[in-house]
Order: structure tokens, then C-alpha cells, then sequence
């Protein structure tokens, strides 16, 4: 193939990165939520994802005003954090602990509970169930010398007997909701060190990077909030490994709030898009579910936002709303301005520790002492 | 009734025969069958042995070459048994190996339900273990996650496949043990559509290359060209070809019917249709009739049904449309009652997919050509049922490649013309592919293997965009949205325009289509149904259109100018200068002309935004010589003749590449620009250049020489549509020359193109060489 040399020509152009410029603007207009009229009901039943227009407004302002507020101050100085190495690199860890009432587990109780719901036993109902109870069949273990059930029964118990979470929630899971008491009462199983509290941030609703982890621990009778910041998208696999070794230890419990639909998955496929495979097994209890069951109805809104004011008497100041995160994010990785960060960082916190506590809240209502 | 009682009346009949141009026969042939290098093993064995199939010759190569693990892509023709010979393989390695797993992309539901049907049928009559499933916008949240963890076939379509790769870690059992990958129908990959196609499946095997496979394909298409060239482009892989049919079939006669045999037709075409249709029936036999519109196979239909009552009834009532608009139940009903032979006629669309279930017929007459001759061979074998002999007619439309085919039948009945063109190199589809890549996988340097040349320039300018954000662990997606939702595998990058009817949207069309289709006031076809545009909202991009009958048809007139950005590549042969490379090209649409058959009765304006794009172009520049010769003449217009020259190279390009006249755009002037000199250029009409050009540029001597052929051959006193008028001018065919276009067409035939040894393609074309300047 020969090279030609330009002919003639009006005007040579120079060769502008066009494509990249094509693609910018077909994104610069996409939002992953809807900005509704306020007052607009009808429209948000359509769209879960929403925000009225004075909420996006006020979002807006703010964004100017924290960039404003921490223009030219560097993150070191507004929030006290270090660097935490992984094997891939670096993230920067901040690090908050508080009170946090724990509940005592009525372990007794709770086995009762297990070992009587002969419904458990593949094969009875509720009805059945009242039927071999009137005929003195009180606890699973009595049914093992049930002519029709004795097998099922004992692979119950054996499964029962195991004293592992996972287990029991496999098994109490393959017969109730999975919302049901005797999974949330699976957490007494496991010690208060063992729960790991999962918040995510992300850059947007899928395949986007995680920007931020926000992971709560109890130790020493106090509650830690370890976030693992995102300064730049080289820092996405440390934080993702940082927040992984969490779960790696020990007996862990996972614990989220809507994080069987969203935050889990989304973390296990970031791991994948890395190249890392994560398939342990590990027991997870969604505060959205046991909540849903104790607060349907009572409160027009069960987001953790809601809750946390109605049953924990918390309210924010300054906050936004998670939609908004992925904008502000955004903001500050392209003026590098930190003031966007902080109302995220807050949130998240605030977000985790407040996990934390309906959790316990919910467990102590249900199987506390 | 039979076939040749038809014939006869087409020879003794004057009528007829004075419009028959050609008769071609292919003699009947027995079946060739085939040995394989390894006995099959026992269960696919037994299952052949029971349902009394022994292979044919072509269905053993396939398999043979399969198993000695080769890329294969079969070009046999429809209902020669390519289904079995893909099918077989795939069920011997899945039978060996328990954990392998295949994928089958098709490009159609239909498609996708007919091979679903079929392996399930195998599965069960041969015993292995197969589980095929299908896995697309139809199935059920339920059934999904059971399907990715065990299903061992995989049927699915592009779209689909384009947003299951982002969830490839649901998938790892599949893209872990994937063994094979068959595309069926793959000829349908090509243009702009192909190109995304071709980028989609680097993607895939990007992801199989994570999760350690290394699939080998099975493409399965229609007769073309360029089967190696095309299947290296769709999928970066080279094939072993199997082309040679063993299957055996029956005598066929293929008859070339030209209404404009004298130049003129004085009854239209849909009336020489009719009355050939009703020969058929007539005759007794089954007959399918292909038309160009809804329209026309409506008047047709209606037409014969009026002559046929004429002689009773019943023969009336046997005549039928196949429309689109049908529910499935009707189209099953109609089927059936050509299968039990209550119906003896049937008309239908070109657009129109016809089920598999319509069968076979005895005759086939298609109104037009259909476009490309993969299309006419795939309606003419429709006709031929069960070893009966079988007729297929071609009635001419007054276009200039239906009339060069009547001029030419030895050309209609040669090996393929027709290039499938997939090109993978526009930056605006590659790029694209690359934010999805981003987002499956970090970004390597590595992927170089899979994304070309373009790779690094593009994730460079990708990344400085932050759409992609580098880190030591690769290219990262970072950009707004999911990467799939915002690459439309059928479009380019450019606001898509809404067509709505009643509040449906029917059709997305891109800018360019938009304004030139579907401008205020047009009258747009869409698959096969005509509607009237009401108006267009440039903000909204959407278009209001309502269904409409009325018996004009409007043509949009605009202005081109053209600028070069840079030539890759000069040829000068003679003093003519020949080139190819970047140029940027502003269309904008001024009015439209309102026709009634080949007069303007009206004329409106139109106030719309001129669109720009850069493409790639071919150049020609006469030499001083040749314009000399043409301005010598008094009676000669050197405009016209490089404008006709236009027209002609244009109408010829789908003869060599398969792509529609809309493809391809076109601008002459006898003194252009600044220097003033005499030009023609012809560019791909899409944003970033599709591959057309630049294949045509390989073959320029042959366009010129059948270019000169046509409008040589054509009887015409000054210009006709059969020759240098091109319905869709922007000029309104102003100013056409005829004798100055084959003066100019003459010279560039004419001039010496000299084979150059060192090009790789130098056994296929004749390539003019450089030597000049």
C-alpha cells in the first residue's frame, strides 16, 4: 500500500479526537434518575429512581458550596485518615467509632422456636403441623420416628445440629421468606464481633467503579466505621481487597440494607471485572427484609433514610440524596476539588452506623432477653 | 400439470416469448455422499442409521474439518443440510466431553425457535444429553439463572449476547467450556450492522480468552464472493470453505422476463406479474409471488383474482396475500392451505420473512429484482418440491441492474459477484466496542489482538475523554451509563430519530436517513406499508407519520460539497487520477419533488440543517486528454457526462459490494473547487466509511468496463432509469449526457491497468499501479 500525499484541499483539518468528543456528548445528558416536577405523584410510581426538582436544586447548591467551603484544602486535612496498603495498592482508610447499644440473644428461645416448627420438615404445612402437634409430635427430633417424615426429618436435624448460620438459614429459607424471624434470629449464632456492616457507593447504577466501602465492626464494645475511600480509580481493587478481608476471617455475618439486590452483587462482580473470584458462601442478613416485615404499612417509606429517623430519632443535616452521589464524585475527580467527598463520606457513615443499630434494634425486638 | 406445460405456453405464445430473454436450465443431479475420516460415534451413529440419513459429501467435509479442529464456514445453498452438518460435531464433543458447552447466535426469533425445535428432537431421538435452551429478551426471570449454570447449548441473538457479556461472571460455566460457536444466516453481518456484529464477537472471545477457552466457529451463509475475506473480518479467525453441494436435486428452470424488451413497457409491470401468475395457476401449479411492496402485492393479488373469476370461482378464491400484518395463526392457516392445495397462489412481500413452514412450491415469480442475487436465490429456491421439477421467473423492473442482468443473463447466472463487506475499522463503531470492552474487562494493551490498529489511538482519546480512567490495572470504565445501553448494534454514534405512528414507534432512523426519508411531507415505505410524514421535531427527534395510500411518490433534492481531508492512497493511470481516502461531505436537503410515475407534479421546500460527516471517498480525476475529447464536441456537456458516469458507477457498486443505493452517495462537477478541476467522487454515505469505497477502489477497471456495458447496451435516445438516471439524485437528474458518459466511461475502460505482482490480491483484481508523480 502506497501513501498519498493530499491533493489540492480546501483546508487540511487537523485530526480532533472526534470520537471521544461523539461520545462525551451523547453521555453529558444522561442521568440514571428522573428529575420529577415536585408534587408530581403520579410520575414517581412509574420510576423508583427519582428526585423532585427542588430536592435536585438544593442538591445542586450545595455541591457549589462544599466545592467553595474546601477549595484548595487537600483531604489529609479534612479528614484524618491514612493510607492502607493491599496487595494491589493503596487506599486511603478513614476511621470513626461510637457507642452502640447491643442486645442480649435469648439463645434458648430461639432454639425452641427452631426445633418446634415442625414445618420446617419438608412435606408439613401449617396444618399438618398443628395436626401431629395435637398428636404429641412437639419438636422435630419427634419426628424421626414419624413412619412418612422420619427422613426428612433427620437430614433437619442434622443440618440443625450443625450450629452454623448458614445452615440454618439455608434451611429455614428453603420453607419461610426469607424476612422470616428464625433468620434474623440465625444472627445469635454469631458473636457481635463477627458482623460485617456493608455500604456501598457507587459511580452509578452498574458497571461503574465503587468510589467508596463503608465497612462496620463492633469491637472492644464499640462500633468502628472503616471507609475505604476511592481517590482515584487506580484505588477501586485495594479498597474492593481491603473491604474483602473483612469477610475472609473468622465466622463473618454480612449485613446490609437492600444488599441481597444491590450492594453484593455489585461488589462480587467488581471483583470479577478485577479478575478475582469470590464463591465462599457467606450468611447474609438484609435489614430491608426484616424490616419490611416488622414496618409494612406502619411508615409510607422504609428506606433506611426513613427508618432511621422514625425508629432511631436521627436526622441529618446537609445530606444528599444517594442519587446525587455519582455527579458529586465525579465533580471531584475532575476539578479535584475534595469539598463534593465530604457529604459523601457523611453519608455513608451515617448510612453504616445506622445499619447497625436497626439491625441490632430489630434483633433485640425479636429474640433479645 | 406440469412445469414444462408452462414452458410451452411461454414459447408459443408471442406475448411471451418476445419478453423472454433467457431460459436457464440446471440438469437434475444425483446425491454425492461423503465418507468421514472417524466412524461417528455409537449414538449419533444409530440415530443416522434410524432416521435413514446418510451424508452427503459436503455434510462429511464439514464435519471432518470440524473435528480436526478448523474454523468452517458453509456456503452451500438453503435445504442442502447445513443444519446437520454443524449439528453433528457439536453433539459428538458435547456427547465426549460433559462439562462442553456452544453457543448458536441467530439473527431472528423465528430462527432461533425452528433450531431450538430441532435439537430438542436430536437430543431425544440420539440419546446425548444435551439441554438445549433458548436465552433472550423472551425468557423468564425464573428460568434465567438455571439456563447460564447448565445449559449446553446456548441459543441466543446478537442483541442479546451484546449485554449478557457485562454479567459474564453469572456465565463463567459457559464462557469457561465454550467449545463451539455457530452463526447461521451469517451473511445477514454486514454493513454497518456486520461491523458492530464483527466488533461484538472480539468482545466475546476477549472474555473466553479470561476464562481460558478458545471456541472455534461454524458460520453458515448464502453464496458470496468473498467468503474468506468476510469471515476473517466478522470474526479476526481464518475458515477452512466448504462450498462444494452434494445434495442431490431436481431439474430447475430459471426464466429472465423482460417487460422492456423494446425499451418502453406499455402495460405495467404488476400486469405482466398478473398475467403471469395466472399462466401459472392456470397450469395447476403451486405458485409464490415475491413483490416490492405491500402495494404491489395487493394490486397484483388483486389484478389476477379479477382475471382468474373470470373463468370460475374457485379458481379466484385460490389466490391469496401473505401479509405482515397477519397474526401467526392466520399465516399458519395460509400455509396450510398451500400444503393441502387449496391455495394455488400466493403473494407476498420481499420483506416479508417467510416461515420455513410455507414449504416448497412449483413456480416462483418475483416482480424486480430483489436487490442482491444472494436474495433471488434464496426466493427462487422456494420452488421444488419433493423431486419435482421446478420454474422460478425474474420479471424485470425498469432499474439499470434488473435491465443489465436482461442485457446480460451469462452475468445473472455466473458464480457471485456479490462482496459481503464488514469493516472493522471506523472508529465510531470501534469505539463504541471499546467503552463495552472497558466495561466486561480492564482494558490491556494486550486486547490490541483483538481491537486492530485503532486500539491505542482510540482508548488514548477514550481515556483523555475520561471514559476510560487508566490504572496499573487497566482501562477502567468510568463514563456516564451503562456502556451497552449506549452502543446500538444496528446505528451509528449521532441522535437516533423516532418514527411514530398512532404512538407506536415503527422505526429508528439516524440523522442523515431521517432528513432524506422521512422529511416533512414524504412519502416513506416501511416494510412494504407506505405512510405520510405529518412532521418532524428536530428537538424531540421524533417523527409523526400516518398510514396512507396516495399514488405519488416524493424525491428529496439536495446539495453536496465535499471537502478532502487526505488521500491514503493515489493511483495515476494516463494522466487519470485515481484516489481514496478521507474527505468530510455536507449534505443538505433544499425540497422535494412530488412524482407521479416519472412526472413532477409539485415541488416543496424544505428548511433543514445541513449535516456533516467524514467518510472515505474515491476520486477520479479525468485527465486533460479526455476532457478535451468531451468539450471538443459541441453537443457534448462534459457536466452531464461526469455526472452520468456518476450515476452508472453508483448503480453498478451493489453488483460487486451487497449494500442499498443509499449506501453510497455521489458528487461530479466539470471544475470543482479551487484548482477547478474535473472530478467524481463516490463516498460511503455513513459517518466514518463502511468499507464500501474501499472495496470498490480494488476493482475499478471492472466497474468501469460493466458501467460502459450498460449504458452502451441500453437503448434508450438520452438517459433513462435503466441506465445513468438514478432515482435518488439530489440534482432531479440534472444535468445528464449520455453520449458524453459512455465517451468518458469508454476512455476509463479503456486505459491501461497494470497488474502490480507485488499486491497480495494480485490473482483476484486487476489493480491499476501506481506510476506517477
Amino acid at each position: 500500500m502506497m501513501r498519498g500525499f493530499s491533493y489540492v484541499t480546501m483546508t487540511t483539518m487537523p485530526s480532533p479526537s472526534l470520537v471521544g468528543n461523539l461520545w462525551q456528548q451523547r453521555m453529558d445528558g444522561l442521568r440514571e434518575y428522573e428529575v420529577v416536577r415536585d408534587g408530581n405523584v403520579f410520575r414517581t410510581s412509574f420510576t423508583n429512581n427519582f428526585l423532585y426538582t427542588s430536592e435536585y436544586e438544593q442538591a445542586r447548591q450545595q455541591l457549589g458550596a462544599f466545592r467553595e467551603k474546601y477549595d484548595g484544602i487537600p483531604l489529609s486535612r479534612i479528614f484524618s485518615g491514612k493510607e492502607k496498603s493491599t496487595e494491589a495498592g493503596v487506599c486511603f482508610h478513614i476511621s470513626n467509632n461510637s457507642e452502640i447499644p447491643l442486645p442480649v440473644f435469648d439463645s434458648e428461645r430461639y432454639q425452641q422456636d427452631l426445633l418446634t416448627d415442625l414445618t420446617l420438615v419438608k412435606g408439613i404445612g401449617e396444618a399438618t403441623c398443628r395436626r401431629l402437634k395435637a398428636r404429641g409430635y412437639v419438636q422435630i427430633s419427634d419426628l424421626i420416628h414419624h413412619p412418612k417424615y422420619r427422613s426428612h426429618a433427620y437430614q433437619i436435624m442434622e443440618q440443625l445440629n450443625l450450629n452454623n448460620s448458614l445452615q440454618i438459614m439455608d434451611c429455614v429459607g428453603n420453607r419461610h421468606a426469607k424476612s422470616h424471624p428464625l433468620i434474623l434470629g440465625a444472627a445469635g449464632l454469631h458473636e457481635p464481633e463477627d458482623f460485617v456492616f456493608l455500604d456501598i457507593e457507587t459511580m452509578g447504577l452498574f458497571s461503574r467503579p465503587i468510589i467508596l466501602f463503608g465497612v462496620g465492626v463492633v469491637a472492644h464494645s464499640r462500633f468502628f466505621v472503616h471507609q475505604y475511600l476511592v481517590r482515584d480509580i487506580e484505588e477501586e481493587l485495594p479498597a474492593l481487597l481491603a473491604t474483602l478481608d473483612h469477610l475472609s476471617d473468622g465466622n463473618p455475618g454480612l449485613v446490609t440494607f437492600n444488599g441481597k439486590s444491590f450492594d453484593f452483587p455489585y461488589f462480587t462482580d467488581r471483583l470479577a471485572y478485577y479478575g478475582i473470584s469470590q464463591h465462599n458462601r457467606i450468611p447474609h442478613f438484609d435489614v430491608l427484609h426484616f424490616s419490611r416485615r416488622r414496618w409494612k404499612g406502619r411508615y409510607p417509606s422504609l428506606r433506611l433514610s426513613a427508618l432511621e429517623e422514625e425508629i432511631l430519632g436521627v436526622s441529618r443535616q446537609g445530606d444528599i440524596p444517594g442519587q446525587m452521589v455519582p455527579e458529586f464524585y465525579e465533580d471531584y475527580l475532575r476539578t479535584r476539588n475534595c469539598g463534593p467527598l465530604v457529604p459523601i463520606i457523611e453519608h455513608n457513615r451515617q448510612d453504616v452506623v445506622s445499619l447497625a443499630r436497626l439491625f441490632f434494634f430489630l434483633l433485640g425486638e425479636t429474640y433479645g432477653c | 400439470m406440469a412445469v414444462e406445460d408452462l414452458l410451452r405456453l411461454f414459447q408459443t405464445n408471442p406475448i411471451y416469448r418476445s419478453r423472454i430473454v433467457y431460459t436457464g436450465i440446471s440438469e437434475p443431479e444425483s446425491p454425492i455422499y461423503g465418507s468421514l475420516d472417524q466412524p461417528l460415534c455409537n449414538e449419533l451413529s444409530l440415530y443416522l442409521e434410524t432416521n435413514g440419513i446418510r451424508l452427503y459429501s459436503h455434510q462429511c467435509e464439514a464435519i471432518n474439518l470440524l473435528r480436526s479442529g478448523n474454523n468452517v464456514i458453509i456456503t452451500t445453498p438453503t435445504a442442502s443440510g447445513k443444519t446437520l452438518a454443524f449439528n453433528i460435531p457439536v453433539f459428538e464433543c458435547l456427547a465426549l466431553d460433559p462439562e462442553s458447552r456452544a453457543l448458536y447466535l441467530y439473527p431472528t426469533k423465528a430462527l432461533t425457535n425452528d433450531q431450538y425445535a430441532t435439537l430438542h428432537r436430536m437430543e431425544k431421538n440420539s440419546g446425548i444429553h444435551i439441554l438445549p435452551a433458548i436465552y433472550d429478551g423472551d425468557t423468564p426471570q425464573s428460568k434465567r439463572a438455571a439456563i447460564r449454570e447448565n445449559a449446553r447449548i446456548i441459543l441466543s441473538n446478537p442483541h442479546e449476547l451484546h449485554h449478557v457479556l457485562s454479567w459474564h461472571p453469572k456465565w463463567s460455566n459457559l464462557f469457561s467450556n465454550l467449545q463451539y460457536i455457530v452463526m447461521d444466516e451469517a451473511h445477514r453481518y454486514r454493513g454497518v450492522f456486520g461491523s458492530h456484529i464483527a466488533l461484538l464477537l472480539r468482545r466475546l472471545l476477549r472474555i473466553c480468552h479470561h476464562y481460558g477457552s478458545s471456541p472455534r466457529f461454524v458460520l453458515s451463509t448464502a453464496t458470496i464472493a468473498n467468503p474468506d475475506e468476510f469471515s476473517m473480518r466478522l470474526t479476526g479467525q481464518t475458515f477452512k470453505q466448504v462450498n462444494e453441494d452434494g445434495s442431490p436435486h431436481s431439474r430447475k428452470y430459471f426464466v429472465l422476463f423482460n417487460p422492456f424488451f423494446d425499451g418502453r413497457c406499455e402495460r405495467s409491470m404488476h400486469q405482466e406479474t398478473k398475467d403471469l401468475m395466472l399462466s401459472s395457476i392456470r397450469s395447476d401449479l403451486q405458485t409464490l409471488c415475491f413483490t416490492g411492496s405491500r402495494k404491489m402485492a395487493e394490486l397484483v393479488t388483486l389484478w389476477t383474482r379479477e382475471d382468474a373469476s373470470r373463468i370460475s370461482a374457485q379458481l379466484a378464491d385460490s389466490i391469496a396475500t401473505y401479509r405482515a400484518g397477519y397474526l401467526p395463526e392466520d399465516r399458519r392457516k395460509i400455509e396450510k392451505q398451500l400444503k393441502d392445495g387449496i391455495l394455488k397462489g400466493v403473494v407476498s412481500t420481499n420483506a416479508l420473512e417467510l416461515g420455513i413452514d410455507i414449504g416448497s412450491l412449483d413456480v416462483v415469480i418475483m416482480s424486480g429484482y430483489p436487490g442482491t442475487m444472494m436474495s433471488t436465490r434464496q426466493q427462487a429456491g422456494r420452488s421444488g418440491r419433493n423431486g419435482r421439477e421446478s420454474l422460478a421467473i425474474l420479471v424485470a423492473s425498469s432499474n439499470p441492474l434488473d435491465q443489465y442482468f436482461m442485457h446480460h443473463p451469462d452475468q445473472f447466472f455466473s458464480r457471485s459477484h456479490e462482496h459481503a463487506i464488514v469493516n472493522t475499522e471506523n472508529p465510531y463503531i470501534v469505539s463504541g466496542h471499546l467503552l463495552c470492552a472497558a466495561a466486561e474487562l480492564p482494558l490491556k494493551d494486550s486486547d490490541s489482538v483483538f481491537f486492530g490498529d485503532l486500539f491505542p489511538e482510540l482508548r488514548k482519546d477514550l481515556e483523555s475523554h475520561c471514559l476510560i480512567r487508566n490504572t496499573t490495572h487497566g482501562g477502567v470504565y468510568a463514563g456516564r451509563g451503562r456502556a451497552v445501553e449506549l452502543v446500538r448494534l444496528d446505528g451509528m454514534v449521532g441522535e437516533t430519530f423516532r418514527v411514530v405512528c398512532n404512538g407506536q414507534v415503527i422505526e429508528t432512523l439516524d440523522r442523515g436517513q431521517a432528513y432524506r426519508e422521512a422529511h416533512k411531507g414524504a412519502v416513506m415505505l416501511h416494510q412494504g406499508e407506505q405512510y405520510l410524514v405529518r412532521e418532524m421535531d428536530l428537538e424531540m427527534h421524533s417523527i409523526k407519520v400516518v398510514q396512507s395510500d396516495v399514488d405519488y411518490y416524493t424525491q428529496p433534492l439536495k446539495e453536496v460539497t465535499l471537502e478532502i481531508i487526505g488521500m491514503q492512497e493515489t493511483r495515476i493511470v494516463d494522466g487519470v487520477t485515481f484516489g481514496y481516502g478521507d474527505v468530510e461531505v455536507t449534505e443538505q436537503y433544499t425540497g422535494y419533488k412530488i412524482k407521479r410515475k416519472d412526472s413532477t407534479i409539485g415541488f416543496e421546500q424544505l428548511s433543514l440543517p445541513p449535516l456533516t460527516f467524514r467518510t472515505k471517498a474515491i476520486r477520479i480525476v479525468p485527465s486533460d486528454t479526455l476532457m478535451k475529447k468531451v468539450t471538443a464536441d459541441p453537443d457534448l456537456d462534459p457536466a452531464g457526462g461526469l455526472h452520468g458516469a456518476e450515476h452508472a458507477i453508483i448503480a453498478l457498486m451493489p453488483f460487486y459490494v451487497m449494500c442499498d443505493r443509499w449506501d453510497i452517495g455521489g458528487l461530479s462537477s466539470p471544475a470543482y473547487g479551487e484548482t477547478g478541476e474535473p472530478v467524481i467522487f463516490v463516498y460511503d454515505a455513513c459517518e466514518g466509511g463502511i468499507g464500501l469505497c474501499e472495496k470498490a477502489f480494488t476493482m475499478l477497471p471492472e466497474i468501469f468496463s460493466r458501467a460502459f456495458k450498460l449504458v452502451s447496451d441500453c437503448c434508450c435516445e438520452s438517459g433513462c432509469p435503466s441506465c445513468i438516471h438514478s432515482p435518488k439524485c439530489g440534482n432531479d437528474n440534472q444535468p445528464l449526457d449520455k453520449q458524453a458518459t459512455a465517451l468518458i466511461l469508454d476512455w476509463l475502460q479503456n486505459l491501461k491497468f497494470m497488474q502490480d505482482p507485488e499486491d497480495p490480491d494480485f490473482q483476484k483484481h486487476a489493480i491499476p499501479a501506481y506510476s506517477g508523480n
